[in-house]
This record gives C-alpha cells, structure tokens and sequence, in this order.
C-alpha cells in the first residue's frame, strides 16, 4: 500500500459516517483512488489493477495473479460484455483502477465502466473534424492516468486531458496539424510528472516526434523529433530534403526504466513507405528503437533495425524491458520482436546488440551481422513491375503487443509467415496526402500463410514453441503467474495457452475479430480478463459455486 | 403507404417550381441555402415532422436512447450549411441516420436545411442585457457556481460542466435553470438515496441507472455501483441539488450570470 492510499484511508477512518457506511463494503465497487507515479511504478505490486495501457512500465504485460491458472481455466465463463455503440474495430486495451474500468473507443471517445459489471459510469464524445486523415482506421488504443486524471489520443491529432471522475474535459491540445496527415491512435505513457505520447501518420510524410506534456496544464515540455534536423547527427542520413517529409511515425506506446531514466519508444517506416529512390540513405531515426532521457527526452542511445527500409517495415512494436540470464551474468535487456521478421535482444542500457534471428518467413536479408544490421539481399526493394518479398507490408508481426512471463523467462510474439509483391510508383508530395510510393498484393489467399503465437527465448533468441493459427492473428498477448498466455485470433477467438509449453488449454468463440490485447484484473479477490472483440469488450471470470 | 405516394406528398408541400428542379442524389458542395424564407422553413418543419422526429423527437431535442443528437444547438457533424445539406443527403455511415430518399427534390432537402439552421440560437443576433465580464467574476465569486460547476478544467464535479453550455441552453433557459432549478432537472442530476440491508444510507448524484443496478457519486466525489438485488432500497430525488438564485442576486447578477453562461461556447 503506497503512502497516499495510507493517508486517505487515513483519513477516511477519521470520519464516524464512514464507519456507520461500512456494511456496504460487500456488495459495492471499491472507490476509485487517485494514481501516483509510486504506484506507476510499483504497478506490479497491485495487480488487481491495470493502470497503463502494457500493464506495467516494462511493458512485459506480465500479471502476478494467479486465480486464472493452468488447472482452472476451463471453468472461465463470460461475466459481462459492453457494446461500444460507434460501429469499428475494437483495438482497446482498457485500464483498470480501484474495479473502475476506462474503455477507449472509436473514433475517439472513452467510457468508464464498473469493472464487476460492465454497466456505464460515464462517456466522453470527441467532436471530430469532417475531414480527417487516417491510414488505416478510426482506432484508439487506450488511455493513461495520472492522479484522477486520464490522458488520451485523438484521431484529430489532440492530446485531450478528461477528469476520471466525471468524465469533464479538463485540457485539450493539438498536437499537431490534422490537415497535414498527423493523427493519434496510441496511449500515452505517463513517465514521473510527465505525459509522454507519439504521433501517428507516416504514410502521409510527416515527420515524427515523441513528445512530454505537463499533467495538469497540457504545456509541452519537450519534443524529440525522430528525424534529426539540419546540423543535428543522423540528418545526413536522408538525401537531400527529404527528412522534412520522413515519416517516422511514433504510433505505439513505449517503455520506461525508472533506475535508468530511460523512456524506449519505437519509430515506423521512413516516408514515402516503398520508393526509396527520393530519400537515399539510412533514413535515421525511422524503423529503430529510440532510448530518450526521462527528464529532457535528449537521444541517449537509438538502435535502428532497419536502415533504409523501402517495405514498410515499422518498428512501432512495444518494448519487452526484463532482466535475464544471459551468458552467465544478470543483463537489462529489451526484447524486440520486430515487423521484418527478426527478433533482437539488445542491452537497454547501452543499445548493445545481444542477440538476432528470424523468428518467421522473411527473403530480404541473409542475416544479422554482429552489431545487428541487416545484411540484405540484393535486388529485393520493390519495383515497377512488382517482386516478391518476405514478409508482407503488414509484417511478420505488427503493433499487436508482445508478452513476457517472469515464470518461464519466455517472450511471446504474434507472428505471420506470409509474403506479397511489393510495387513501387512515383509520387510527389503534397500536404496531406498520402504519401506512400507504392504498394502490395497478395498472389496468395490468406489461408495459404502460416500464423502461429511463437515463445522465444531471449537468450538465444531460439524459438521454443509455437501454436498455429488459422488464418491469422491480430491481438495481443498478455501472459500470467497463473501460466497461461491469453490471445486471440482474426476469425474471433479468444484463447488460453499454457505459457510453458504452447499447449492449448482453453477457448470461446466471440464471433468478430480480436484486433486488441487482453488484459486482466480483479476486484475482492476475483480475477477477470478482458478483451475486446469486434465492437465489444468481453469479460471472462471463473464460474462462482 | 407507397414510396411513391409519400413523395408525392412531399411534393404537394413545396412550391410548383421546384418540381423543375428535382434532380435527386446530388452532393452539394458550392456554399449558400437559397431555399430559407419562412415558407421555407414551414415546408422544412412539415418534413421533418413527418420524416425525421421518429428518431430525433418533434421538438428536435434527441433521444438518447436512439443515439439521435439534439438539432436545436451547435451540431457536431456539421459546421456549415453544406454540411447539414450532405448528411441529410448520404446520412452518416455506421449510425442509424439514414440518406433519405434518394429521389427527393434537393429543394426539399435545402427546406430541411433552413429547418434546422431555424432551431439554432445565433448569439450573433441576440443582444443580452447583462455583462459577461460581471458574470465571469460571479460565477467564481459570489454565485460560487465553480464549486460545484466545471468551466474548461476548473470547478467542481457536482454539478453538470459548463464549458459550452451557451451551444445548448438558451438565454430564457439559462435564466429558468438559475431561478427554478428544479424545473427540468436532467435524470444524471438527480439524486439516488441508497439504503443497504442494515439501515445504512448513502446519497448520491445519479451517474446512471439500469434494471439491475445504479451508479453515484456522493458528496466526496466517490464513485459507488450497487447491485440493486443486494440492497434494501433506494429512493429517486428528482430535484436539483443546486440552490435557487432568486434570493441571493440581484436581478441583475442574474443578468449578467446568463450573459457569462450563453457566452460559454467552443470557439471561445
């Protein structure tokens, strides 16, 4: 228990109708108590709630409890379902603090629920503009908080501050210009007294950047921009001009390591996406891992998996920040499995590189050589006429979060052994427009891909087991100490596997695609997990005797 | 009765020339209603009685429980005439509003135009008698609306937030809401008054109620959710839990405070 819930219980004992109240105790939500950065940090320690969008800063989506286990699962019975009522694609992953569960919505609205029921406290309506511009959906993918305050992304590019309470707008932002192909989708991620929060629009030639707000005044207090600027190391790594129109996007929430203070976040596709002609070199900082100064956002370090990448092969992926065994000696590590098919494991303190093999189908490189890079093979970047390549634009894996369990030491990654033709086109740049250079098809049904969730050991980067999914999968993964690794699939499933083995423990048909990662909580004791299917948040408990 | 027969009423209500201009599934795009004189707006009305109140209520107002916004305030969906013109024309994909008849006359759809822009307070056009300046001052002051009131991310929680509250509340309804609280009190500020199985009470702002359960916020701003099989009762107070102004301001602070709330918009 941290200091502050100390102090208001404190308080609260200190009031006599509290305790005349108290036979309510029972049959009630506990109250929602105000979220301090001690409580962000040691989120592990109450794992009856989900407070960020990873679960914990390292993101490892890693949940002590246990009631949910390996002997019992098959008990699961659905508890509620809540229909999010704007027709879309459910990628929310909600968040849960004191049994009050916070549900992000397209286009970008947000609902706070009672997380025993389901049943609506409160919902926030964002006004949109008319005429957006969006690449791939009117997604949002979750909020944060901070104090009693909930921070979220908007498609129109604002950062909106709402009271958690009520549901009241307290601050609203641009973060940039909507007209100009910026949007947001990702939650932010609160790191000590700051909002930390990315952009999204790489395939209409912005030009990315992480940015920190003041909490409680929405002021921004630094912008590190993925792409250097003129003068800055790394500019001359994009020719010419064509670092003002380089994309490399932030759309995905990243990590932090509060002993290091250091904030990781990952960077997508340089731009245009798959005409790499007009922007000749390695196009830092796009498709890499970037470590930002907790305090300044200033680069410490930046690990680029892909140097100039021409198939959209964004690094957007959610740092997996654990400490593990490696070669003898304890290392703090970030595990990576990346969208061009390589897992990476790579020291999060000085961006060393560990460890990197192909975890799924990929042709356009032989291999890692010793610091990492890529050793490509010649001839693979798209062309007029159109070339096959390994693996597609939608990748090996994409921005569906990856898991790690503290039991088994195993990562676990969504991946897809697929491949497509990739096209490359002429196009001029204009201001929010897309801005992409090309394309790809697909010569073959998606049925005729292999799709499996694969455990990886970070060691050695071997992989350890997989389990086949027909057609595909686009949901997350989340794991518990209860040894199971919950996910989902495109055709509708929701599903349990034993961490440990890949073996298949448990399943339910939801009827619409999981296109969102699971996450799980508990109020008096009882365990949920939830997960969002189609258009509703479904929510699973043991069956009650 | 008949697709064809209903249009063909529908063309009984407009003017004769405006047969020679029907030319049905277009998409406007050039600015202006040419299409806004009181008979106009009387043809609009008759259209939208017929037509459109199903869903968004005779007096326009909404229904939240079709999800049908209030037309009588600052739209979401459209910030102009063309706007409004285009929903009605092609409704809004992945909602229950609806195109409508492909074959009616773009004259009857600008008529529907003029209709709703007529349902709409252009603050431009109303001259008020009291001081914002002065009602900015009360309302933090000596009205302390802001303990309870939430105005851009400061006041209390207790009451509804008042950041736009000109876009949807008129001058003589902001002045009612002052003197007559109690008056057309919306159901989320009610108060719920909860008694468990042991006698022990506990009150609330209704955050929302169902069937089987209901959800408050007490004074200390708690949020509770109660099973409604797991408690003994619970009473409904359908009144304001905001005080009337009618003794503690003058006629003229009063004035000024529903200057300073019809003020209360986006755009400022």
């Amino acid at each position: 228990m941290n200091k502050l819930t100390l102090l208001l219980c404190a308080i609260f004992l200190a009031l006599p109708l509290q305790a005349q109240e108290e036979p309510f105790q029972t049959v009630i939500t506990p109250a929602f108590s105000p979220v301090t950065w001690e409580r962000l940090v040691n989120a592990e320690s109450e794992p009856e709630n989900w407070m960020m969008y990873s679960g914990t800063l390292d993101s490892q989506r890693y949940s002590r409890l246990n009631q949910i286990n390996t002997d019992n699962v098959t008990e699961l019975e659905m508890k509620w379902s809540y229909q999010i009522p704007v027709i879309d694609r459910a990628e929310t992953v909600p968040t849960v603090v004191d049994g009050v569960m916070f549900i992000t919505e397209a286009p970008s609205n947000l609902t706070a629920v009672d997380a025993r029921t389901g049943r609506v406290y409160w919902r926030y309506d964002h006004e949109l503009p008319e005429d957006l511009r969006i690449c791939c959906g009117r997604n949002n993918r979750g909020v944060a908080i901070l104090g009693e305050t909930l921070f979220m992304s908007t498609l129109d590019a604002h950062l909106v501050a709402i009271d958690a309470r009520t549901g009241n707008v307290l601050w609203d932002v641009e973060v940039a210009d909507y007209e100009a192909g910026y949007s947001k989708t990702a939650a932010p991620l609160i790191v000590k007294d700051k909002v930390v929060t990315g952009i999204a629009g790489g395939e209409f030639g912005i030009r990315g950047f992480i940015d920190a707000y003041d909490p409680v005044t929405g002021e921004l207090e630094w912008r590190t921009y993925a792409i250097p600027g003129p003068g800055e190391p790394g500019n001359d790594s994009w020719s010419g001009d064509s670092w003002k129109t380089g994309g490399a996007a932030t759309w995905i929430t990243g990590s932090y390591d509060p002993e290091l203070n250091l904030i990781y976040w990952g960077t997508g596709n340089p731009g245009p996406d798959w005409n790499g002609d007009v922007r000749l070199g390695d196009n830092l900082y796009s498709d890499s891992a970037l470590a930002l100064n907790g305090d300044t956002g200033e680069i410490a370090w930046h690990f680029q998996f892909t140097p100039h990448d021409v198939h959209d092969y964004d690094s957007i992926q959610v740092p997996i920040l654990a400490d593990i065994e490696y070669q003898g000696s304890t290392r703090k590590v970030m595990m990576w499995a990346n969208r061009n098919a390589f897992f990476y494991t790579i020291d999060r303190e000085t961006g060393e590189f560990l460890e990197g093999e192909a975890y799924a189908s990929q042709t356009w490189a032989q291999g890692l050589d010793p610091n990492g890079r890529p050793i490509r093979v010649p001839g693979m970047a798209p062309t007029y006429e159109g070339i096959l390549v390994s693996p597609p634009i939608v990748g090996a894996t994409n921005w569906y979060s990856p898991g790690y369990s503290q039991q088994t030491g195993l990562f676990y990654v969504t991946s897809f052994d697929g491949e497509q033709e990739f096209f490359k086109r002429d196009e001029e740049y204009e201001e929010g427009e897309r801005f992409t250079g090309g394309g790809g098809r697909y010569n073959q049904p998606m049925d005729a891909f292999h799709s499996s969730i694969r455990a990886i050991n970070p060691a050695t980067a071997e992989i350890e087991w997989e389990f086949p999914i027909m057609p595909r999968s686009s949901a997350g993964i989340t794991t518990t100490a209860g040894g199971i690794v919950f996910t989902g699939s495109a055709d509708g499933y929701f599903f349990a596997l034993d961490a440990a083995s890949g073996e298949e423990l448990w399943h339910i048909s939801l009827g619409a695609r999981v296109h969102a990662a699971p996450m799980t909580y508990a109020i008096d004791g009882q365990q949920f997990v939830t997960i969002a299917s189609g258009n509703v948040v479904y929510t699973f408990g043991l069956k009650e005797d | 009765m008949s697709n064809f027969t209903t249009q063909l009423g529908h063309f009984l209500t407009v003017a004769l020339g405006s047969l020679f201009l029907a030319t049905g599934g277009s998409f406007a795009e050039d600015a202006g209603n040419l299409y806004n004189t009181n008979f106009d707006i009387n043809a609009g009305l008759k259209y939208f009685e017929r037509q459109c109140s199903r869903c968004h209520g005779f007096d326009a107002k909404g229904n939240d429980e079709t999800g049908a916004p209030d037309l009588t305030g600052r739209l979401v969906r459209a910030s102009s005439e063309v706007g409004i013109f285009n929903i009605i024309r092609t409704g809004i994909a992945g909602t229950a509003m609806l195109p409508v008849a492909a074959d009616l006359p773009d004259t009857q759809v600008w008529q529907l135009v003029a209709y709703i822009g007529s349902l709409s307070t252009d603050p431009a056009n109303i001259d008020l008698p009291g001081s914002v300046a002065s009602g900015t001052s009360l309302f933090t002051n000596k009205a302390d609306c802001n303990s309870c009131h939430m105005v851009d991310g400061q006041g209390g929680r207790l009451g509804p937030d008042l950041s736009r509250v000109g876009e949807r509340r008129s001058p003589e309804e902001l002045l009612s809401d002052m003197l007559n609280p109690h008056i057309d009190v919306a159901p989320r500020w009610w108060t719920m008054r909860v008694t468990d199985r042991d006698g022990a009470v506990r009150e609330g702002l209704r955050m929302n109620e169902d069937s089987f359960s209901l959800r408050i916020m007490d004074e200390e701003l708690n949020l509770w959710s109660y099973p409604k099989n797991q408690i003994a009762s619970f009473e409904r107070v359908e009144a304001s839990t905001m005080p009337s102004y009618t003794q503690t301001l003058s006629d003229s602070e009063i004035d000024d405070l529903v200057a300073y709330l019809f003020s209360l918009r986006k755009e400022n």
